[in-house]
């Protein structure tokens, strides 16, 4: 009988994930992931985990590069889908100046060719004609050529600026719904009962309160004032339940702040709070020298 | 959370861009551009720290992910974690191969978290709003571990030496705060 929670602790998963390993290795991975799904499970916490962290990371390509990077990538698969292809560089030359060059190499020749005979006078009047609104119409098309890219760079900008306000307002609406949902904790006196926990003698200074619904098991922290924290370590919230410590969670940065409210993990019962200072990640059982603050419900 | 879109996607939705990616439909490789290039070249970017380099290496990832599709398989991960892997394996093999090592790895250890904590106040950035609401989950100490294993291309054990911290420490700390980030999108 294998032993998948061994494997699951030996680092392999974190390895596999973060692409450290050769293919070899990733097949033996992939192999107890299909045999166990505990190990299918916590490989693919870990995948979403990084999935998470590299989509946080979001850009917009730049306006500019943009253009230029689908035209390439659509040029060079496209040159290798249709059989003798331009290269891509010349498959991405926009094509509409080439028809007009075309009727303007051909039209003046037969012009010329005539030249040397007697009647020339009428007809070289008429190639000068041609050679003038040849050239017109080239200027003409150069101008509406440099507006019409001037006019696709400006697309492209509004478009990005566009994505950028939906995404604004996409991170305002997430804020306004934990605000509101932070506001509804603390304006219910009846499903929340606020415990107020004071500093330790070690740490008088520090303040914080629990808002905790006994019906739903709701926690949720509101730091004032914590000690700042050494390096490497985490504020963790316990509940003491009949004397027994359970863990509610450690803090997040910006709650350890006083930043704002934090939703702790759910506590069935509990007759005090305390919180003590953890190694980062938390701890199973709390540090009772460090505990900073304390309160009874 | 609505603003991470791609790792959110249910497989099935994922499906059918892969089956028209496969059948050489080139209209799904513009579909494709527009859905995912922000969050690649926002990875390959942060690597690379250069936005025409950034855009090279996207271009390159782009041509590869079209010509691997045969190769992905939904059953080993989502389709968003598979070509921001490719794309991010190509942008530590660009700093690799232009000796960018020992430049990056100064550079990416000062502007990790205390350098972009102090510059967000001066300019309200958007893109970079999902990004600390994120972090802000993690301590200091755990981000740093991932900047160093993700966006630095370090092993976890060249990280432990870098960060002079014993390696079962910087395997917890990775461990924890990949555990903690997955959770949010539950």
């Amino acid at each position: 009988m294998e032993d998948y929670q061994e494997y699951i602790e030996s680092g392999r998963l974190e390895q596999y994930a973060l692409g450290e390993l050769d293919p070899a290795a990733r097949a033996e991975v992939e192999a107890w992931a299909a045999r166990h799904p505990q190990v299918r499970q916590e490989l693919d916490e870990l995948l979403t985990g990084l999935g998470v962290y590299a989509e946080a990371h979001t850009l917009a390509v730049p306006a500019g590069l943009r253009d230029r990077v689908l035209s390439r990538v659509l040029a060079e698969i496209g040159a290798e889908a249709s059989a003798g292809a331009a290269s891509p560089g010349a498959a991405s030359i926009p094509a509409p100046a080439a028809p007009t060059m075309r009727v303007s190499a051909s039209n003046p020749r037969p012009a010329e060719t005539y030249t040397p005979e007697p009647v020339a006078g009428s007809r070289s009047g008429w190639a000068i004609a041609a050679s003038v609104a040849l050239l017109l119409s080239l200027a003409v098309n150069a101008l509406l050529y440099s507006r019409w890219q001037q006019a696709s760079t400006d697309l492209v900008a509004a478009q990005n600026s566009q994505a950028r306000f939906a995404q604004t307002s996409q991170v305002m609406e997430r804020r306004l719904t934990s605000t509101q949902e932070q506001l509804h904790v603390l304006r219910s006196p009846q499903e929340y009962k606020m415990v107020a926990l004071a500093g330790t003698p070690a740490h008088t200074s520090a303040r914080a309160r629990v808002l905790y619904n006994g019906a739903s098991h709701r926690v949720y922290l509101d730091v004032q004032q914590l000690p700042p924290l050494p390096a490497g370590k985490q504020y963790q919230l316990w509940a003491l339940d009949k004397g027994k410590p359970v863990d509610a969670g450690v803090l997040a940065a910006n709650t350890a702040a006083g930043d704002s409210l934090q939703q702790m993990k759910d506590i069935a019962s509990a007759q005090a709070f305390a919180m003590t200072v953890e190694p980062t990640g938390g701890s199973v059982g709390p540090t009772l020298d460090t505990m900073t603050v304390i309160g009874n419900i | 959370m609505s603003d991470l879109p791609l790792i959110s996607t249910p497989p099935a939705a994922e499906a059918a861009l892969v089956d028209r990616l496969r059948a050489r439909d080139q209209s799904a490789m513009t579909e494709f551009y527009d859905r995912y290039s922000a969050a690649l070249y926002g990875v390959i970017n942060r690597i690379v720290k250069d936005e025409d380099e950034a855009a090279d290496v996207l271009q390159e990832a782009l041509v590869k992910i079209w010509h691997s599709m045969a190769g992905y398989d939904h059953a080993k991960g989502r389709l968003f974690t598979w070509v921001v892997n490719i794309s991010r394996n190509l942008a530590i093999d660009k700093i690799r191969s232009l000796q960018h090592r020992v430049g990056s790895r100064t550079q990416g250890l000062d502007d990790s978290p205390a350098a972009q904590r102090q510059a967000a106040p001066d300019t309200f950035r958007p893109e970079h709003v999902g990004l600390q609401e994120i972090t802000s989950k993690l301590v200091p100490e755990q981000r740093q571990v991932i900047d160093l294993l993700y966006f630095g291309g370090f092993t976890q054990s060249e990280a432990a030496e870098e960060l002079n911290l014993p390696l079962g420490t910087v395997k917890t700390r990775a461990r924890t705060a990949l555990k903690i980030l997955a959770k949010l999108i539950r």
